[in-house]
C-alpha cells in the first residue's frame, strides 16, 4: 500500500490562510499554479502499524497507553488499534524556505496547499487501510495534541513505528515533528461502524481559543 | 571463507539482542553495561559466520540521545568495544566504533548546529579510539551534511579508518534529498576510506545505486542491505539468507568488497554470504568516469560543457551589496543567490570579503544561509585562508576555492585546504610580478600552479585555470592575448577553464556588445565555467546560444524552452500604460514597483518617496485587508512589491552614501523549542516595509540569546513568536528573563495559539493578531 497524494483541497487551503470570503482577485490562478508545485515536489510517504488493545487501553507488546479521556472514548469500542505517521518529506519545506526569499505571498499559498496536501494523504491512507482491513471499522484519526492526548506521546509513536529510519522524519527536543508537514494519529479497529466525529469542534484541542469556531467556520479537522 | 579479498561484515544486532531477552524501551547500548555477556554472544555468532570486522553495539550512544541513561558516552563506548573484542578468539577480527545519526536535525531543516554535531561526533571518536576501536563506522545516515561533521571530526581528532555508509531509498536519494554522486563526491573528497550503503533497501534494490556510485570513486565500497523490503503493517523482513546472499553476491560482482547485513539479518545471512563468495574475486572496477561540484542535492559534472558561475555576491564597487554586509542583512544576499538561481546560474561564487568586517565569520554565515535557499554548488571566493577555511568547512557538498595564483605563498597557504576538504581550485595565470603580457608566459604559471596542486594531492581535474581577462579599452592586444591561452590551457593542458568576462568591456560605451561577444569567442576557444551576471539577459541569451551549436543542448530542446517561455516586453514595466506607485503595490508586482520608485526618486528626495508614497500606498493595502477585501496572501504579495520599491530606495542612498532610512529598531525571534516560523518571517517583511531595521534572530532561540541581543543593540521592541501550546511557556520564560534583566523594552507576542487574554497573562504588552497589527503596534511604540 503507497502512500498516495491525490489532490489538493482548495477550500481549506484558503482557510488555512484564513480566507473569510470576499474578493480572490488573481489568487486562485497563483492558487492553482501553487497546487501543482506541491503536487510535483511533495514525496509522500507512510509507515502504519497494528496493535491489539488490551482491557486498559494500552496496545500490546508496546508499552504505550494513548492517555486522556478523548482518545479511550475513541477508542471504546474498538479491539484493535492502529498506529501511523506520514510526511510529504523535506523537498516541500525548502521548497517554501526558498520561496520566502522572494515572494512571501507565494510561500504562504505553497505552504498553506502543503497542509491540505499532508491532509489528503492521510484521509487517502485511511481509506486504503479501511479497505483492506474490512470487514473490521476503522474509527476517525486521531493525533497527539488533540483533545487531552498529550503531545508527549509522540515519542511513543516514534519509537513503535521507527519513524526516522522508515520515513526520514524526525522528532525535535521540543516535540515537533520535521518536517513540519507530517503527521501522526492513531485509530481505533472495531466491529462496528463507527461515529464520524470530523468536524466536531468539541474534541479539538483549540476549542477555547479556535478564531473558525468563533466565526461559525469549521475547518473540518476535529 | 578462507583466503578472499572480500571483507564481511556483521548483521543486525538490535533484533538479536531482544530475541535475548532485550526488553521494549530499554537502550540496547546499557547492555554492554548491565549484560555485557548477551552482547559478546551476539557478537560472536557473527564471528562463527564469518564476520571479520564487527560493528561494536554503540550504535546510539551520543550525548544526545543516552543523556540519563545513568552511563556516560565513554562508559557505553569502552564497554561496547570491550564486548566486541571479546568474540574474537584469535580469529583476528577488527572490531569498528558504530555511530549512527545523532536523533536531531541538523540546520537549515533542524535547529542542531553544524558545529555542535562535530562536537558530540568528536566525543564519540575520541571515546572510541581510547577504547581500542580499530576503525570508525558512520552508517544509516540520510544527511550529508551530519556524515561531514562526523568525518570531519574522526578526522580532526583520532587516526581511525573511516567508513561512510548512508541510507538511500530507490528513488536514489536519501531522505533528505542527498544524490548517489553528492555522496561520492563530498565523502571522497574529505578522505573516508571506504563507502557505500546501508539499510533502507534490500541487495537487489541496493544494486543500481552502486552501479552509479562507483562510477564517481575509486574507494572501496560496501554493501549492507537490509533482509528486502519491510512489510508496512508489521515491519518485518521476508528476504531469506540464501535469496540475500544470491542477490548481495551481484554487488561483489560490480567491484564491491565489503559486504554485510543490516535490518532483518542474522548470522544465517552472514554465513550463507560467505558460502556465496568462497572462491570468488571482486568484479573489475572500471575507474570512475565522473567528476564534478555538487550541493547536497545536486551535481555539477565538470565534463567540459558551459557551467554559468553566478558573480552576484560580490562587494567589489556594489555600495548597495556593501552596506548589506555592514548591517548583517542576510536577507539582502540571499535574494541575490536564489535570483541567480532562477537566472539559470549553475554555481554560485561567493565573496564577501570587506575591509573591517570579520571575513571567515560572515563567509560561515553566509555559506550556511545561502544553502538553506539554493541548491547550487559554491564557489568559495577570498584570499584570506581564514575565510577559506571557514567557507569550506561549512559548505555541504563539494566546493571549489577561487582562487590561488602562481606566487608560491598563496599556493602553500590555500592548496593544504582544498585537499583537507576535497574542493577543487581556480588558479589564476599571476603571480608577485603581476598578470603577464604573454600567453606562454600566463601558460608556465598554469603549470607551476598545476604541479603544486598535484604535489598537494589534488588532481589535475579539480584545477581550473582562470587565463584572466584585461580591459580592451586599456590594453587592446591582451583580449586575443586571453584567448589564446585559454585554447592552450583548455587544449593542451586538457584543464578547465574559468574567466570573469565582463571586465572586458570596461569604459566603453555599449558595454553588452563588447562583453557578450568576448564571452561567445571565449567559450568558442574552449572555456567552459564563465563567470557572469546571470541577471544579464544578453549573457544567458549567449550562453544558451552556444550550448545549442556546441551540441550542448541535445535537439536545442533548453533553448527553445527559454525563448518560449519569454514573451516579448515581460516583465519590464510595460510603457504607455500609466500606472501608480500605489496599484502596482496593490497589484503586488514587484518590478513595476521598483521601476516607478526610481521615477519618483528623479524628483524626490528618499524619506519623501517612502512617507509620501511606499508606506501611504502599503496602509492603503492594510485598509482593504482589514476590511477583509482582500486576505493575507494579497497583503504579504503586495508588501513584497513594496520591498522592491523600498529596495530602489536603499540602493539610491547606499550609492550617495547617506547612510539608512530607519524607523528603529525590532528584535524579532521564535522562541525556543518552536521550529514553526513562517509566521514570524511574514512579520519580517511587513515591519521592514514600514522603515524599521528587523534584527531576526531566527527560530528555537534561547532566552539569553533574545536578553543578550536586545540589551547590546537597544532594542525597544522585542517580537516573539510561538505556535504550539507547548511552546508558550518558553515564552513565558523568556518575558521573564527580559523583564529579570532591567531592559527597558516592549514585548509583543503572536502565534496561533495565543489569545489577548493569554498574551496578557504571560506578561506581553502586546498581542497582535497578524502582521498587520504588528506594523500598527510598531508604530504605537517607535513612532
Amino acid at each position: 500500500m503507497e502512500p498516495r497524494l491525490t489532490g489538493i483541497n482548495r477550500r481549506e487551503a484558503l482557510i488555512y490562510l484564513g480566507y473569510r470570503g470576499g474578493a480572490l482577485e488573481g489568487v486562485e490562478e497563483e492558487l492553482e499554479r501553487c497546487e501543482e508545485l506541491v503536487l510535483k515536489t511533495a514525496r509522500p510517504r507512510a509507515v502504519w502499524r497494528r496493535f491489539a488493545l488490551l482491557p486498559d487501553g494500552s496496545l500490546e507488546g508496546a508499552d504505550f497507553r494513548p492517555e486522556g479521556e478523548d482518545v479511550q472514548a475513541l477508542l471504546a469500542e474498538s479491539r484493535e488499534a492502529v498506529l501511523l505517521a506520514a510526511t510529504l518529506g523535506a523537498e516541500i519545506e525548502a521548497l517554501v524556505r526558498r520561496t520566502q526569499v522572494r515572494d512571501m505571498g507565494r510561500a504562504m499559498l505553497l505552504d498553506a496547499c502543503a497542509s491540505a496536501a499532508i491532509e489528503n494523504v492521510c484521509d487517502n491512507l485511511c481509506a486504503d487501510l479501511a479497505a483492506e482491513l474490512a470487514p473490521l471499522h476503522l474509527t476517525d484519526r486521531f493525533s497527539p495534541g488533540y483533545g487531552d492526548l498529550p503531545l508527549s506521546c509522540q515519542a511513543d509513536f516514534f519509537r513503535l513505528l521507527d519513524i526516522p529510519r522508515r520515513i526520514g522524519v524526525s522528532l525535535s527536543p521540543g516535540g515537533l515533528m520535521l518536517p513540519q508537514k507530517s503527521v501522526t494519529a492513531l485509530l481505533g479497529l472495531a466491529d462496528r461502524p463507527q461515529p464520524r466525529r470530523s468536524g466536531d469542534c468539541a474534541v479539538c484541542g483549540r476549542f477555547e481559543d479556535c478564531s473558525l469556531r468563533k466565526e461559525g467556520i469549521r475547518c473540518g479537522r476535529n | 571463507m578462507g583466503e578472499t579479498e572480500f571483507t564481511l561484515l556483521d548483521g543486525a544486532m538490535g533484533t538479536m539482542l531482544q530475541a535475548a531477552g532485550l526488553p521494549a524501551g530499554t537502550l540496547p547500548e546499557t547492555w554492554n553495561i548491565t549484560r555485557p555477556e548477551e552482547v559478546t554472544a551476539v557478537h560472536r555468532r557473527y564471528v562463527e559466520a564469518g564476520s571479520r570486522v564487527l560493528y561494536a553495539n554503540t550504535f546510539g550512544v551520543n550525548r544526545l540521545k543516552t543523556a540519563g541513561c545513568g552511563y556516560s558516552v565513554e562508559e557505553l563506548v569502552a564497554a561496547g568495544i570491550r564486548a566486541a573484542r571479546a568474540a574474537d578468539r584469535g580469529e583476528g577480527v577488527r572490531v569498528a566504533l558504530d555511530v549512527g545519526p545523532l536523533g536531531q536535525l541538523l540546520e537549515p531543516l533542524g535547529s542542531l548546529r553544524f558545529e555542535e554535531a562535530y562536537d558530540i561526533f568528536k566525543e564519540l571518536v575520541l571515546a572510541g579510539e581510547a577504547a581500542g576501536a580499530d576503525l570508525v563506522v558512520f552508517e544509516t545516515m540520510s544527511d550529508l551534511y551530519e556524515m561531514k561533521a562526523a568525518v570531519l571530526a574522526a578526522k580532526e581528532n583520532s587516526r581511525l579508518p573511516i567508513w561512510s555508509t548512508m541510507t538511500f531509498e530507490q528513488s536514489g536519494r536519501t531522505f533528505l534529498g542527498t544524490t548517489v554522486p553528492s555522496m561520492a563526491l563530498t565523502l571522497t573528497g574529505l578522505g573516508v576510506d571506504a563507502l557505500g550503503f546501508n539499510c533502507s533497501l534490500g541487495p537487489a534494490e541496493l544494486l543500481p545505486l552502486a552501479e552509479e556510485l562507483r562510477r564517481w570513486t575509486d574507494l572501496p565500497l560496501i554493501l549492507k542491505p537490509n533482509a528486502g523490503l519491510p512489510d508496512p503493517a508489521t515491519g518485518a523482513y521476508a528476504l531469506q539468507a540464501e535469496d540475500f546472499a544470491r542477490q548481495l553476491v551481484r554487488g561483489a560482482e560490480l567491484g564491491v568488497t565489503v559486504l554485510g547485513g543490516c535490518c532483518g539479518t542474522g548470522p544465517d545471512y552472514i554465513r550463507a554470504l560467505g558460502r556465496e563468495l568462497a572462491g570468488r574475486k571482486p568484479g573489475e572496477r572500471p575507474a570512475p568516469d565522473r567528476r564534478g561540484l555538487c550541493s547536497a542535492s545536486r551535481t555539477v559534472p565538470l565534463d567540459g560543457r558551459v557551467r554559468v558561475v553566478g558573480e552576484r555576491i560580490n562587494p567589489t564597487g556594489k555600495k548597495r551589496f556593501q552596506q548589506a554586509l555592514r548591517e548583517r542583512d542576510m536577507d539582502y544576499i540571499l535574494q541575490r543567490g536564489v535570483e541567480q538561481q532562477d537566472a539559470g546560474a549553475d554555481i554560485l561564487d561567493v565573496n564577501v570579503g570587506l575591509p573591517g568586517l570579520d571575513e571567515p565569520a560572515l563567509m560561515r554565515e553566509t555559506v550556511k544561509a545561502l544553502q538553506a535557499v539554493v541548491d547550487l554548488p559554491l564557489q568559495i571566493d577570498s584570499s584570506n585562508p581564514a575565510a577559506i577555511e571557514a567557507g569550506l568547512r561549512a559548505v555541504n557538498g563539494r566546493a571549489v576555492v577561487n582562487s590561488v595564483n602562481g606566487d608560491r605563498e598563496t599556493l602553500e597557504a590555500v592548496l593544504p585546504l582544498c585537499k583537507k576538504y576535497g574542493a577543487a581550485v581556480v588558479g589564476l595565470c599571476l603571480d608577485k610580478n603581476g598578470v603577464p603580457r604573454t600567453a606562454e608566459e600566463r601558460l608556465a604559471i598554469a603549470r607551476r600552479i598545476l604541479a603544486a596542486a598535484e604535489a598537494y594531492g589534488i588532481p589535475r581535474e579539480d584545477v581550473l585555470i582562470d587565463c584572466l581577462t584585461l580591459t580592451v579599452s586599456a590594453q587592446q592586444e591582451q583580449a586575443a592575448e586571453t584567448l589564446k591561452a585559454l585554447r592552450t590551457v583548455s587544449g593542451e593542458l586538457g584543464l578547465h577553464t574559468v574567466l570573469g568576462v565582463s571586465n572586458i568591456s570596461f569604459g566603453l560605451p555599449a558595454r553588452e556588445q563588447i562583453t557578450v561577444s568576448f564571452l561567445t569567442q571565449a567559450l568558442a576557444a574552449g572555456m567552459d565555467l564563465p563567470i557572469v551576471n546571470p541577471n544579464q539577459a544578453a549573457v544567458m541569451d549567449a550562453v544558451a546560444a552556444f550550448r545549442v551549436l556546441s551540441g550542448q543542448d541535445p535537439n536545442s530542446a533548453a533553448y527553445i524552452e527559454r525563448f518560449a517561455a519569454a514573451p516579448a516586453g515581460e516583465p519590464k514595466p510595460r510603457t504607455g500604460e500609466p500606472m501608480s506607485l500605489e496599484t502596482a503595490v496593490a497589484k503586488g508586482l514587484g518590478a513595476e514597483a521598483r521601476a516607478l520608485t526610481e521615477q519618483a526618486l528623479e524628483s524626490m528626495e528618499e524619506l519623501e518617496v517612502v512617507n509620501r508614497l511606499l508606506i501611504p500606498a502599503l496602509d492603503r493595502v492594510g485598509e482593504r485587508y482589514e476590511r477583509q477585501e482582500i486576505f493575507l496572501p494579497q497583503l504579504m504579495s503586495a508588501a513584497s512589491a513594496a520591498c522592491e520599491g523600498f529596495e530602489a530606495v536603499k540602493a539610491r542612498m547606499a550609492r550617495r552614501g547617506a547612510g539608512t532610512v530607519s524607523k528603529g529598531k525590532i528584535l524579532l525571534a521564535t522562541v525556543k523549542g518552536d521550529i514553526h516560523d513562517i509566521g514570524k518571517n511574514i512579520v519580517r517583511v511587513v515591519l521592514e516595509n514600514y522603515g524599521y531595521t528587523v534584527l531576526d534572530l531566527g527560530r528555537d532561540v534561547p532566552a539569553e540569546e533574545i536578553v543578550r541581543t536586545a540589551i547590546q543593540e537597544d532594542v525597544k521592541l522585542v517580537g516573539l513568536s510561538a505556535l504550539m501550546t507547548t511552546t508558550v511557556p518558553s515564552m513565558e520564560e523568556t518575558i521573564k528573563a527580559l523583564r529579570a534583566s532591567g531592559h527597558a523594552c516592549k514585548v509583543l507576542v503572536g502565534g496561533a495559539v495565543l489569545t489577548p487574554e493569554y498574551a496578557r497573562q504571560i506578561g506581553a504588552d502586546f498581542y497582535a493578531k497578524d502582521a498587520k497589527q504588528s506594523a500598527d503596534i510598531a508604530r504605537q511604540v517607535l513612532g
